[in-house]
């Protein structure tokens, strides 16, 4: 049926339509998904009109309590988590300033319009006009709030943080001063987490809203994998390398706490919080205040990165023990691997699966003894260890033989598994390149001597003479070839690679302002050595060479001991053929009686020995004929090298330009 | 009475035409319409109707039915209407996101002039419903709006037509408050617009003058952050781009920063250099130096250039102070412009056989370790700048590569331009430079363009000094045969020669390096000492460079092959002279044709060898070398006296020639 109702009865009902409640006349619509007049009520046009205009913010009130309500029912569900609850405890504050307004309202509508004449029914003082007016702000909020819940609906943590701060970015005062107002509320969690992550090192984050990620991890590996960023939950309003800052000041802490068991970083981030002020105390930081959130991190994190550095200098003596890493893996205490050399050399050239680990240990032991390594620091001397690889048939014990140093929490975070494989390859290179030396420098000594050989030489008749010449000429030349090309390269390892790189890192190491810092620096002082000492992946080739030439001049060695040898044999076979009758002492004698070439006249020892010179000079011959092809392609590889310094070493090993003179010649 | 028939006429039904009531109720039924217009609304005998062509307009109709006399005043008010509509709509498309900060400020305050509207419609409904309202008080009341609405409507028309944003709507509501200056409400109002609109883009402004932040989420500003250039480009960057093109003005200038957008943009420019640095310099702010308005008082502008002043006196000091500009500058002089000598000797010394390669066959590795050697065992090595010197080869030679250097003004006449072709020997002692590493923030100053400058300055000093050090090698072979008789035998002439030869090639570097380099070293220094911006500096900088580079005569071609082709002579006759002596005094020994100039032991032992032999040169090789050393005496003179025209005719333009004239020139009169 149709009816008539005063405009007052609609205020009335406009009122409950905007708190969400259906009126006696005004009811929400599902079909018009709003709040509309009910077609029998006969009103104007215009009226009708108005209503629905003005129910609007029933509709948006709707939407916005609608999302409270469900999300409050769901606490504490995980997909709201704390900054949900903000947004919520936000939004239910501007609900209540707007229940205030609507009670204002109804009370109003209850007054009768002053009358000047007392007489007559009146209309009621609140018309629909004036409550469009009395709308106008309310509306205007309600929307933004809708267009939030709409927006905010899916997301959760930071990201609903980041997200509404997007909708912050508005010209309007009135919008501004609005959201700033929420966005407090919102991002006071946030920033209780920030605060209580950078100065305590707690993570309070109970629904994964963060930021950071924290994970359960070993000592070892907590500053590398311990904590990361998480970039769905990162603001927009802070940026990328502040919330790198954030992380790494807490990792720092926990890496003090965990790791070094180290408590003075409390210290530290008190003092932080003193030099920073009144931001620091609890819920102190706030959105809006990037100014103050920075000027805490970088108080925090200088502070705190300062004393993380204090310990791990001054505690642990990080520094002590890359020194020590250098003398002893990298060899660079000379007198220590001289010795050290010298006695595990006979044992190591038995087959490596009867070498006994405990025998190198005792002469390691005894190596650090008899060196000036005995000096240092106990410590240190204990992390010093023999390691023997694992080792498969026919490897010698020069092949499995390495040193270890044993680095333990907190240093391990530096020296991790893979740094300390590193080094190993890069111990293994230069061991078996002190090897080559030690075997060259060997050989200059049974060579040295040649004043004997030379007596030795007058004796003989021409050709043998001129073969004899020409053999111990060309082991000679050999000799020194292979000299030169070690001692350059020697020069270049130990002075170009490892003294550079060292004072790099020296230099870097000093400057190095956190964890982070010397992590990279130690990681560029490490790769540098591994690139320029040929370990690196793009000179693969380049290493393979090398080592064909170190295999060639131990080959030499042992070719060289045996003409010598030979060489000595004849001499005192000559010797006691001469001097056979004057009588000479029985052990020589009974020497050379086991000698191979058994007894017999001169004749037969001059045939002896020019068959015995002739497979020697051969062998000299074939080694200097690959050595010198393999050191052509080695020096060709050189200029090829991405690394600078790699070009340095050509022309110091050809710095006379003899091989490319050598090369042009061909 | 009124209130009774205003219910009455509200409960009738619309079925009836207006026309049959009588007109007092019809006054009644058409205000009432009239305030529903007013919002916007269609009443009962009022309708709103679009447009047709013109994307949000409407007009009100009414019913014609209506008296004429009510009909004519109301669709007097409706314009006021219509201007609602079309400005709540434009209130409600512009509050929205995409919009930017200012469409959102101006339908802010719009929508707050909107409000006030609202409150009068229901002022005037009270008053109505008080049944004191008729159409003609109706019309009075509207009176206030009117004018207002329709000046704002005519402003927004035209920005929602282009759809601006930004700068833009604050031009356009300047230019309509001068526009319509003759009406002082008018004014007014639009003035507290563009107060309202602004304030949100001086948020901007402030940011950017006083931190050097761009915080400009819907790209209003008119300053555009060019993100793909980094500043390690500047040591590669020929052009320099990082610094004049990171940061640019765009389209969009708002009127009343137009003349101060130059400032503007190079403050911002100052703290974003000192933020890079790692120095987050915030200019000072007090209540006073707010940007909140931009009134006729200037104030504003006072804000601007005090926060100009400070960004550049700070980043000059910090360039200035920390960052050492003047050491810098100075260790370059002392290496690039070889002011500080004993390096280079020993340099040319231990780099000679390697320099005189083809530059394709030069090893640039092992020029750069002799350079490390020459510099640790020198004064250089004392000074800890020195780490930044490295060597370079280039592959063509200095005048060519001067034509190949578009910007530099090279007067190069069409016909010389031509034969700017490379000698076919070319080594790498022409084409030899040192190159100098430069660090950000400094690389703003001394950027990849001023390097190459001073690049080819070292290109031409060295190559003097060369010709000098080949010269004198041949003097001392000269000394070398003093003690002989030489009486009848070209060895004097020779000696000359070699003489008048040193004589050019020392005035030149004379020239050089105490007339050009030096006190233009000098006059930059003391500038740079008070200049009051790092664009200053630059530009002194710059001055001095393009200043040097013309007065060593790499800007005038034609001279400067002239003097290269002397150069060429005297270094064919050092490289001769060995020859040549040999063959005027004694036969030579076949070693000795292999001494180099600067081989003075073995000249001496040779001098006492040859003293016994005494003078035995055949006649016929002795005329040989007479006549190739007339010939290069003859080339050389005629050389240097071309020259002598060449220098006066240019000097009326360039005066510092006539320097340069005095001291070689010189030389020829004596002759």
């Amino acid at each position: 049926e149709e009816s008539e109702v005063s405009e007052g009865v609609l205020v009335r009902d406009v009122l409950y339509a905007c708190q969400g409640i259906d009126g006696k006349y005004v009811k929400f619509d599902k079909n018009y998904d709003g709040y509309v007049l009910l077609d029998s009520v006969k009103v104007p046009r215009a009226t009708r009109v108005m209503v629905r205009k003005v129910c609007e913010l029933g509709w948006l009130f709707r939407k916005v309590r609608g999302h409270v309500s469900e999300s409050m029912d769901r606490f504490p569900a995980e997909d709201v988590g704390t900054i949900g609850q903000a947004f919520c405890a936000a939004l239910q504050d501007e609900l209540s300033e707007y229940y205030k307004l609507l009670a204002v309202l109804e009370a109003q509508a209850n007054n009768p319009i002053p009358m000047v004449s007392e007489a007559g029914n009146s209309g009621n003082y609140l018309s629909l006009r004036r409550l469009a007016v009395w709308f106008a702000e309310p509306v205007v909020k309600m929307r933004l709030m809708a267009v939030l819940v709409d927006s905010c609906k899916v997301l959760r943590g930071g990201a609903m943080a980041g997200a509404i701060h997007m909708h912050a970015q508005h010209g309007d005062p009135l919008v501004q001063e609005f959201m700033r107002c929420l966005l407090r509320r919102v991002c006071s969690p946030l920033f209780e987490v920030v605060r209580s992550w950078v100065l305590e090192g707690e993570l309070d984050d109970i629904f994964g809203e963060f930021f950071i990620l924290g994970q359960p991890v070993k000592a070892e590996s907590l500053w590398r994998e311990g904590y990361r960023l998480h970039d769905g939950m990162l603001p927009s309003f802070i940026s990328q390398s502040l919330a790198q800052r954030i992380l790494r000041t807490g990792k720092s802490i926990n890496f003090l706490r965990v790791c070094c068991e180290d408590q003075g970083w409390a210290v530290a981030a008190e003092e932080a919080a003193a030099a920073v002020g009144t931001t620091t105390k609890r819920y102190g930081l706030g959105y809006g205040e990037t100014d103050a959130l920075e000027a805490l991190i970088a108080e925090a994190a200088k502070r705190i990165d300062k004393h993380l550095m204090d310990v791990m200098y001054k505690q642990y003596k990080f520094k002590d023990h890359c020194l020590a890493i250098k003398r002893y893996l990298l060899l660079g205490q000379g007198d220590f691997v001289q010795y050290l050399m010298d006695i595990v050399g006979p044992e190591l050239s038995e087959p490596a699966n009867t070498i006994s680990s405990f025998k190198l240990a005792g002469l390691l032991e005894s190596a650090i003894r008899s060196s000036n390594a005995q000096y240092d620091d106990a410590d240190i001397l204990d992390r010093l260890k023999v390691k023997m690889m694992p080792h498969g048939t026919g490897d010698r014990g020069w092949d499995v033989f390495s040193l270890e140093y044993d680095a333990r929490v907190p240093l391990n975070t530096v020296f991790t598994e893979s740094v300390m494989g590193r080094y190993l390859r890069i111990f293994n290179f230069l061991w078996k390149f002190r090897r080559v030396e030690h075997s060259l420098i060997g050989a200059w000594k049974t060579m040295k001597p040649n004043r004997i050989t030379s007596n030795f030489l007058t004796k003989q008749e021409g050709s043998i003479k001129f073969q004899f010449v020409s053999t111990l000429r060309r082991c000679q030349v050999l000799w020194v070839e292979m000299n030169h090309f070690v001692t350059n390269l020697q020069y270049y390892i130990m002075f170009e690679v490892l003294e550079v790189s060292w004072a790099n890192f020296v230099d870097e190491m000093d400057s190095a302002r956190d964890l982070d810092d010397l992590l990279a620096a130690h990681e560029k002082y490490l790769q540098s050595i591994v690139e320029k000492s040929l370990l690196g992946e793009r000179s693969q080739t380049l290493c393979k060479t090398l080592f064909l030439l170190f295999d060639l001049i131990l080959q030499f060695r042992s070719h060289a001991d045996r003409l010598y040898e030979g060489v000595h044999e004849l001499q005192a076979r000559t010797a006691v053929s001469a001097l056979s009758s004057r009588g000479r002492t029985k052990t020589r004698q009974k020497q050379n009686d086991d000698t191979s070439w058994g007894g017999g006249g001169r004749k037969a020892l001059t045939k002896l020995a020019g068959e015995f010179l002739q497979t020697i000079g051969q062998d000299l011959e074939n080694i200097s004929k690959e050595y010198s092809s393999t050191l052509e392609g080695f020096i060709g590889q050189l200029p090829m090298q991405q690394h600078v310094d790699l070009k340095f070493l050509v022309f110091r090993l050809d710095f006379t330009e003899f091989y490319s003179r050598l090369r042009l010649g061909k | 009475g009124r209130a009774h028939s205003a219910d009455a006429a509200s409960s009738l039904g619309s079925e009836n035409p207006i026309g049959s009531y009588h007109a007092s109720v019809q006054e009644l039924l058409v205000i009432e319409d009239l305030l529903s217009a007013l919002v916007g609304i269609e009443g009962q005998y009022t309708s709103i109707k679009r447009v047709r062509g013109k994307e949000g307009h409407f007009t009100f109709q009414i019913d014609s039915s209506m008296d004429l006399a009510l009909q004519e005043m109301a669709k007097r008010i409706f314009p006021l209407c219509e201007n609602f509509l079309l400005i709540n709509q434009f209130v409600e498309s512009r509050s929205q996101l995409k919009n930017g900060l200012v469409n959102h400020a101006f339908a802010a305050a719009l929508r707050a002039l909107l409000l006030d509207y609202q409150a009068m419609v229901a002022q005037l409904e009270h008053q109505f419903r008080l049944g004191r309202l008729s159409v003609q008080g109706f019309w009075f009341y509207c009176q206030p709006m009117m004018g207002s609405m329709h000046a704002l409507s005519t402003v927004i028309e035209k920005a929602a037509a282009d759809n601006l944003a930004g700068s833009a709507v604050l031009n356009l509501l300047q230019s309509q408050a001068k526009a319509m200056a003759g009406d002082h409400a008018v004014r007014s109002l639009l003035e507290k617009m563009i107060q309202c609109a602004s304030s949100a883009y001086l948020g901007i402004l402030e940011r950017w003058v006083y931190e050097g932040v761009i915080d400009d989420p819907y790209g209003e500003f008119f300053i555009a952050e060019n993100k793909l250039l980094q500043k390690e480009s500047l040591t590669q960057d020929y052009n320099a781009k990082y610094w004049r093109q990171r940061y640019s003005l765009k389209d969009g200038v708002p009127s009343f920063l137009t003349d101060v957008a130059g400032t503007i943009l190079t403050t911002g420019k100052y703290l974003n250099v000192m933020r890079e640095c790692g120095h987050s310099v915030q200019v000072p702010q007090s209540e006073s130096s707010k940007l909140t308005s931009f009134g006729s008082n200037h104030h504003y502008l006072e804000c601007i250039k005090t926060a100009y002043n400070f960004a550049s006196s700070e980043l000059l000091n910090l360039i200035k102070e920390k960052y050492d500009l003047v050491g810098k500058l100075r260790s370059i002089k002392h290496y690039l412009l070889l002011d500080q000598g004993d390096f280079l000797v020993h340099f040319m010394d231990i780099a000679r056989d390697e320099l005189a390669k083809k530059p394709d066959d030069i090893s640039v590795e092992k020029l750069q370790s002799l350079l490390d050697l020459a510099l640790r065992t020198t004064a250089a090595a004392a000074d800890p700048l020195h780490e930044g010197l490295m060597c370079c080869v280039e592959r063509i030679s200095l005048l060519k590569r001067l034509g190949t250097l578009k910007d530099i003004e090279v007067k190069v006449p069409a016909a010389v331009g031509d034969d700017l072709e490379d000698p076919i020997s070319i080594t790498g002692l022409e084409t030899f430079s040192l190159s100098y590493k430069v660090q950000w923030p400094l690389s703003i100053v001394i950027s990849r363009k001023a390097l190459t400058k001073y690049q080819l300055i070292f290109r031409l000093l060295f190559h003097c000094k060369h010709v000098n050090r080949q010269l004198c090698g041949a003097w001392q072979v000269h000394q070398g045969v003093r003690a002989l008789n030489t009486k009848g035998t070209s060895i004097c002439r020779s000696s000359l020669l070699c003489r008048s030869m040193l004589k050019f090639i020392n005035s030149l570097l004379h020239y050089l390096t105490f007339e050009v380099l030096e006190p233009n070293w000098h006059v930059m220094h003391a500038r740079i000492q008070n200049a009051k911006s790092i664009d200053e500096v630059i530009q002194y900088h710059d001055f001095f460079l393009e200043k040097c580079l013309k007065e060593c005569l790499l800007l005038l071609p034609e001279l400067l092959k002239k003097v290269e082709r002397l150069k060429a002579i005297c270094l064919q006759y050092a490289a001769a002279s060995q020859w040549l002596i040999a063959s005027s005094i004694s036969i030579p020994d076949p070693e000795s044709s292999s001494i180099g100039p600067l081989g003075s032991e073995k000249s001496r032992s040779w001098r006492s060898r040859n003293r016994s032999q005494g003078l035995k040169v055949t006649a016929d090789k002795s005329a040989a070398a007479t006549d190739s050393l007339l010939k290069f005496e003859k080339e050389f003179n005629s050389e240097l006296q071309s020259l002598g025209p060449i220098l006066s005719s240019n000097s009326q333009a360039e005066p510092y020639l006539t320097h340069l004239a005095q001291w070689i020139l010189g030389v020829g009169n004596e002759q």
